[in-house]
This record gives C-alpha cells, sequence and structure tokens, in this order.
C-alpha cells in the first residue's frame, strides 16, 4: 500500500501547503518579531522583553484591557437571553416558527452592514434619539458619549450574535428527552419549575460551551463593528485588541509591538481554547 | 404536551411571546428601515426619516452603483469570493477525503494540526502575515485575497468534509479499487458526488465568510477595494447623504440576504455541525 500512501500525502498537500504559508509560519514569525522594534522598514532590531514590559504601562493597552473586562463582564447577557429564548421557541411559545426565523437572520449579514445600519439608527439626529424624544427622555449621544459608547457598540454586537446562540441552545434542546418534560408535568410541576429546574441544568455543558465561544468572538470578532462605528472613539473608549492591534501596524508601523499585542491575545485565546478542549473531552466520557 | 396547563401559566406564555415579539421586531426594524430610507431622496428623508417613502425613487442606486463606483467593488467581491469558495471546495474536499478514508502516517497528526487553525484568529498573525503578502507579490492582488481566503476558511471545510467522508464506508472505494480505479477517479466520480449535499452547505457559508470579510480585505486591496470596504469608507466622504449609504447598505446585504432566504434550512445546519466542535 506504498501507493496509497503517496496518494494520501498528495491529497493533504494543498491544504497543509496554505495552512503553512498563511497561518502557521506567521504565528512562529510573529513571535519572533514580538521581540524586536521592526517598522516594516528598517531591519528588525531584538530587544528582548522590551515590547512587553511597554504594554504593562501602555496606558492605551490598559484601556484596551478595562473594555474588554467591562465587555466580558456582559457575557451573562450574550449567554442568559439565548438560552431563555431557545427555551421558549422550542417548548413552542406562541408565535415560535416565526421568532426563529426572525432572530436568525442577523447571522449572515457582516458587521460592516450592521454597523452602518446601526451607525445611522444611532446618530445624535437618528431615529433612536427621535424615539426617545417621542418618550419624554433626553436625547442620548450614543456614539460619540464617553459613558455610552462601548455600551452602544457592545449592544449592537450583541444583536448581531445572539442569533447563533440561540441556534446552538436549540440543537442541544433536540437532545433533552420530553418524556423527563412530561413525567415532571405529571407529577405537578408547573411550567417554570419545568424551564429552571429540568430543562436549563440539562444543558448546563451546552451553557458553557457556549460562554466559550462567545468569549472568543467578544474578543476576536469586534473588529467591524468597532472600525465603522465608533473609529475606537471617543477617546479609547470603545478600544478593543484586535482594533489596537491593527493600529499599531497599520497606522503606526509598529510592527514588533503589535505583534507583541497579539501574542498576548494569543495566549488569552490560547487559555479559554484550553477551557474549551478540556470540557469537550468531560463530555465525552 | 400541552404547554400551559394553569391559566396562570397561559397568560405568562403571552407575556413571554410578547416580549420575544418585541425582540424580533427590533432585528428587523433596522433592515425595513434602511431599505425604506434607501427609497427616498436626502429632501424626503430629512422631511418625514421615519415614514415609509410617499415617492419611492431609485436615484440614490444609480448614484452608488455609478458614481461611488460600487459596481467596480460589487465585482471585486464577486471575484475574490469565488475564488476562495472554489480553492475552499477543492483543498478540503481533497484534504478531507485522505485523511477520512485513507491510511497514512501522521494522518492524526495532520488532521489535528490543520483544525489548529480553527484556533488561530487573523489578528494574531496579521502583522507577520501582511510581509508575506508583500514578498510573495500577493499585495493589491484579487487573486492573492482569495488564495488568502482559501488558506482561512479551509480548516473549518476540512472538519466538515472530513467527518462526512468518515461515515462513508471504506468498502465502497475498496471495491472500486479492485476494480481498477485510481484514487483520482474514486475521488473525482464517487467521493465528490457522495458529498454534494456537505460540499453545497460548506459552499454556502463560505460565500458568507468571503463576501462578509473587512479584515483580510483590508490587508490585501490597499489601492482598490471589494464591497465591505468601499461601503466602510462612505463614512468620511458621503457620510452626509443617509439615503445614499443606505442604499449602499441594501446593495451589499442584497447577495447575503437572498442567499439567507433560499439556502436557510442548510446554512443553520452548517452552522449547526460547525458549532460542535466550535
Amino acid at each position: 500500500m506504498r501507493n496509497e500512501r503517496v496518494v494520501a500525502y498528495l491529497f493533504v498537500l494543498p491544504a497543509l501547503g496554505l495552512f503553512l504559508v498563511f497561518r502557521f509560519f506567521p504565528l512562529v514569525a510573529g513571535s519572533v518579531y514580538a521581540f524586536t522594534d521592526w517598522n516594516g522598514i528598517a531591519d528588525a532590531r531584538w530587544i528582548g522583553l522590551a515590547n512587553f514590559r511597554e504594554l504593562i504601562f501602555d496606558p492605551v493597552f490598559r484601556d484596551t484591557m478595562r473594555n474588554t473586562a467591562w465587555v466580558i463582564l456582559s457575557l451573562p447577557i450574550w449567554v442568559g437571553l439565548p438560552l431563555l429564548l431557545a427555551v421558549f421557541i422550542h417548548l413552542g411559545v406562541p408565535g415560535a416558527p416565526f421568532f426563529r426565523a426572525a432572530y436568525f437572520f442577523p447571522i449572515v449579514l457582516s458587521s460592516i452592514i450592521i454597523g452602518t445600519m446601526f451607525s445611522i439608527i444611532m446618530r445624535f439626529d437618528g431615529s433612536l434619539n427621535q424615539l426617545f424624544i417621542l418618550l419624554g427622555l433626553e436625547p442620548v449621544d450614543w456614539l460619540g458619549d464617553q459613558r455610552f459608547a462601548l455600551i452602544s457598540v457592545v449592544s449592537v454586537a450583541i444583536w448581531a450574535h445572539f442569533g447563533m446562540n440561540v441556534l446552538i441552545f436549540l440543537s442541544g434542546l433536540s437532545a433533552v428527552p420530553p418524556e423527563i418534560i412530561d413525567a415532571a408535568r405529571v407529577d405537578g410541576a408547573n411550567l417554570w419549575q419545568v424551564i429552571f429546574r429540568i430543562i436549563i441544568p440539562m444543558l448546563r455543558p451546552i451553557v458553557e460551551f457556549v460562554a466559550v465561544i462567545t468569549m472568543i468572538t467578544v474578543v476576536t470578532s469586534m473588529f467591524g463593528l468597532i472600525y465603522i462605528m465608533t473609529g475606537g472613539g471617543p477617546g479609547t473608549a470603545t478600544y478593543m485588541p484586535e482594533f489596537l492591534i491593527w493600529l499599531m501596524q497599520g497606522e503606526s508601523n509598529r510592527l514588533g509591538y503589535a505583534a507583541a499585542m497579539s501574542i498576548v491575545l494569543f495566549a488569552f485565546v490560547g487559555c479559554i481554547g484550553v477551557v474549551q478542549i478540556r470540557m469537550m473531552r468531560r463530555e465525552w466520557e | 404536551m400541552r404547554l400551559a396547563q394553569k391559566r396562570s401559566e397561559r397568560i405568562g406564555l403571552w407575556l413571554v411571546s410578547a416580549f420575544m415579539l418585541i425582540l424580533a421586531a427590533s432585528t428587523i426594524y433596522p433592515i425595513f428601515f434602511t431599505i425604506s430610507t434607501a427609497l427616498k431622496s436626502t429632501r424626503e428623508f430629512i422631511r418625514h426619516g421615519f415614514s415609509i417613502p410617499t415617492a419611492p425613487t431609485f436615484e440614490k442606486f444609480v448614484t452608488a452603483w455609478t458614481t461611488i463606483k460600487l459596481d467596480a467593488y460589487f465585482m471585486n467581491s464577486a471575484i475574490v469570493t469565488v475564488i476562495g469558495v472554489t480553492l475552499v471546495l477543492l483543498v478540503s474536499s481533497l484534504a478531507g477525503y485522505a485523511l477520512a478514508q485513507m491510511r497514512f502516517r501522521f494522518r492524526k497528526a495532520i488532521y489535528f494540526f490543520l483544525l489548529s487553525g480553527l484556533m488561530i484568529p487573523v489578528q494574531v498573525v496579521m502583522v507577520p502575515l501582511f510581509r508575506i503578502i508583500v514578498e510573495l507579490g500577493m499585495l493589491n492582488s484579487r487573486v492573492g485575497l482569495g488564495i488568502l481566503y482559501g488558506a482561512f476558511f479551509s480548516p473549518f471545510g476540512i472538519y466538515l468534509t472530513s467527518s462526512y467522508f468518515a461515515s462513508i464506508p471504506r468498502e465502497l472505494s475498496e471495491a472500486a479499487k479492485v476494480d481498477g480505479a485510481s484514487y483520482w477517479q474514486i475521488y473525482r466520480l464517487i467521493m465528490l458526488p457522495l458529498a454534494r449535499p456537505v460540499l453545497i452547505t460548506l459552499g454556502i457559508l463560505t460565500t458568507l465568510s468571503c463576501w462578509n470579510d473587512v479584515l483580510l480585505s483590508l490587508l490585501v486591496l490597499q489601492d482598490d477595494r471589494t464591497l465591505m470596504v468601499g461601503i466602510a469608507s462612505l463614512r468620511g466622504e458621503y457620510g452626509a447623504d443617509i439615503p445614499l449609504v443606505a442604499a449602499c447598505v441594501v446593495i451589499g446585504a442584497a447577495p447575503v440576504i437572498a442567499i439567507f432566504l433560499i439556502f436557510q434550512k442548510k446554512i443553520l445546519g452548517g452552522i449547526m455541525v460547525g458549532s460542535v466542535k466550535g
């Protein structure tokens, strides 16, 4: 079967080649650049841990981390709301098929499309503020006010992603045996007990799974929204890690420094990934 | 099972349903609002920002298509998407078949190595990647951007195809081999037709990823633009003309909305399979 081996390698080769050149090699090279002062033009000079030392004292990086922490604190909304929605859709609340379609819809839209739509709506003279005025409330500068910009961007991010989590919960719910619910009803449990004491505890592994992948989403896929809605501003109010990396390498030409940030981000995502793999393994056992 | 047995439960469920209706309205309203804005003239938008357009006009769509060169951007996006999707389908069906059906050394190691790509975010490799793009002469090249999409979206494709090929009994290709078929013939004439459903799903999901991408596109095409980057850059020059911006958004979203409406089941099914692994 020597022939089979050669053919197998040939079949895997294109995938392996693309992966090595565009993903693996950059990852390795990046971890080397992180220890240099490379600016993209002059030769890179080895500067040891200086980039990482600078990171610790960089106020912009600290602001970015603070923002990230705030966003991670909103995780219960990212997970809890879709969980409840999925449970009610699964139980067949009136209008369930319609809700299903409506919630999934934003999944296919790009962050640029979503960001532009909401920029129009959340402008100072946009429809959200018109509604506020109609209700007799003070209009708010949603994207331009230090206090509200991050909340606004995160709300839009939740809007963009919650359908995805509803979908994952629904696929988990389809594995909950209906007999258990029926049995509980026969034993006199009311609807709310069924939901909170039986269904949600059974979904625990999926809740953990969603929490982990949502956390990765939060730190790695808000670039488009920030780019289009606030450009990181006002000040550093809506800086997130990937946005800062992009800024450092694109506008400031500080490629070595940007690489150091990438390493920190990758380490963070890597840690979450390890937790995820642990959870998946536990599920198998 | 009757969902609500007691009166209080029934009322509760209707309240939940009402809340869910508000939420559903909030997912649909922005799109509805954008379409209705795109059909207005600037003057009508300023006067009646929220009403349904009284005199719908396609004037803004024409401006978007011609003056802002959205036609060229649209074409760019179509080209890079076609290249990216073709590459992903080809590369992942070949690798998926080999990894699932053939026996060779380092099979498991290669499989996990390739899947680790799912864990490396674009942002993390952005800096060195840019240098590779420059060195390989891929800067400002649409083909280059398509190849990058192939590299970045094929790990998911390999996961999807290999788990599908693993469910096909090996006896099938063994029998074909006894009959004198080459590995290429088995791939081309047996495996590809069998994998059609999963390849369609993969194709649709990859189309969405390529069409919606911003980061790689910003990195590679510095003189030219894809549609999404073109729409993103409206902010500065045309940002004040809201109906025009809305028309551009509608043009950018129309293809994916059409895909969603036609292939809803395939997309949702594919995401469910993918989400199991993350």
